[in-house]
């Protein structure tokens, strides 16, 4: 969805990685021979080269960085953009190397698995709305464990060189993804999932443009614009929407924080104005994200500076 | 009424299309993009008004794309699954 076939919007951001081709072979061949503690290790001096000598690195986490922090000096933004870096390289080692060395490698915890399995069983389907947040794909791959297939609204751009965890290995991914550039925005694919009583995922946060599918709202004291999808989705087949935002909770550790449960009312029609105090309960547990863990939320465009279609 | 013509009632009803009346429509011009102006919003609530006014759900992929190209597409569309085909 979030633009689709049906409407080339202007999407601000990009899905490809900030890394060449060959720092992720070498990285990939680092946990292959050593291991996913020692190429954690390499992140930290790597996150230092690009924070001090890739200027164009740095500025890509600036405008989230600078309303998260306002008022930093020049040497607590420098602080800020390491920190951030460091925490999105390690999250990078630790999927790959999940897909690398497989499962066993990390843990991952659920708050509260029994209110998702408790969701489904209500058999309409369950949304769950995230965020570039912690290791997401590893979020996927956990949600196994609720014994339910589950898809992902995922965009793969092209060329990009950072592989999914299941491109690492043979087996088949523990979800399925439904590309919003395909036939209608994916729309048929994902009532079909949730008319199975499915899981479907989508990221909160981030639209592939077009004004029409996406509501302004507050964010860090400023309007950003973000999808409606999950809302508009929730009133066409009556499925609940679970906000849920992965993090690293320690070393080799992920935990998968269910923060709310958003019900939308049956029938909105196709006004984006319908959904905003749905989209604004989004926006708002993802706010109270970055207040605890300002350095998981993996921003790097200028989610402020999207100009609206005309 | 026909099929097109109730078709293209419910799209400016449903859809909410305020600018157009239901003789504005071609029926043979694209639903989306160019054409109507359909966009992926209104893929979903389009795909649940066939759901909920005919009583038929697209499955097939290949099948919506097809039946979603024109009113007159998706009319042909309709009328063959309610003759059972």
């Amino acid at each position: 969805m979030d633009g689709g076939d049906a409407r080339k919007g202007g999407k601000a951001w990009s899905a490809r990685s900030i890394g060449s081709r060959w720092q992720h072979r070498f990285f990939y061949t680092l946990i292959r021979i050593a291991g996913r503690r020692a190429a954690r290790v390499m992140v930290v001096f790597v996150s230092l080269y690009y924070v001090l000598f890739r200027p164009s690195v740095r500025a890509r986490s600036r405008p989230y960085l600078s309303r998260r922090f306002p008022g930093r000096n020049a040497l607590l933004r420098l602080w800020d953009g390491y920190r951030i870096t460091v925490e999105i390289g390690k999250v990078l080692v630790d999927r790959a190397a999940l897909g690398i060395l497989g499962p066993g490698q990390l843990t991952v915890r659920h708050s509260r698995r029994e209110d998702l399995l408790e969701r489904i069983r209500e058999g309409r389907g369950l949304i769950l709305a995230t965020a570039h947040a912690g290791c997401w794909q590893f979020a996927m791959e956990s949600l196994r464990m609720l014994e339910t297939p589950v898809s992902l609204l995922l965009h793969r751009e092209e060329g990009d060189v950072d592989l999914h965890i299941f491109e690492h290995r043979d087996d088949d991914a523990a979800f399925r993804i439904i590309d919003p550039a395909g036939p209608l925005g994916g729309a048929m694919e994902m009532l079909q999932v949730l008319k199975r009583g499915e899981v479907l995922c989508i990221m909160g946060d981030r639209s592939m443009g077009g004004d029409r599918s996406t509501v302004g709202v507050e964010f860090l004291g400023g309007r950003v614009r973000i999808p409606i999808t999950p809302y508009q989705l929730a009133s066409a087949t009556g499925a609940p929407v679970v906000v849920i935002f992965p993090y690293n909770s320690g070393p080799g550790n992920y935990s998968l924080l269910v923060e709310k449960v958003i019900r939308v009312p049956e029938d909105l029609g196709r006004a984006p104005e319908a959904y905003r105090p749905y989209a604004e309960a989004f926006i708002r547990a993802l706010e109270r994200f970055t207040e605890e863990r300002p350095y998981q939320f993996f921003n790097f465009f200028d989610m402020w500076n999207q100009e609206p279609l005309q | 009424m026909t099929t097109v013509e109730k078709l293209k009632r419910i799209l400016v009803e449903d859809l909410n299309l305020e600018e157009l009346t239901p003789g504005d429509i071609d029926e043979n011009a694209p639903l989306f993009g160019e054409g109507l102006g359909l966009d992926s919003l209104d893929a979903v609530e389009l795909i649940v008004i066939v759901q909920k006014r005919f009583g038929i759900e697209i499955r097939d992929m290949e099948e919506g794309k097809a039946a979603f190209r024109s009113v007159q597409a998706l009319a042909s569309y309709i009328e063959g699954r309610l003759s059972g085909g």
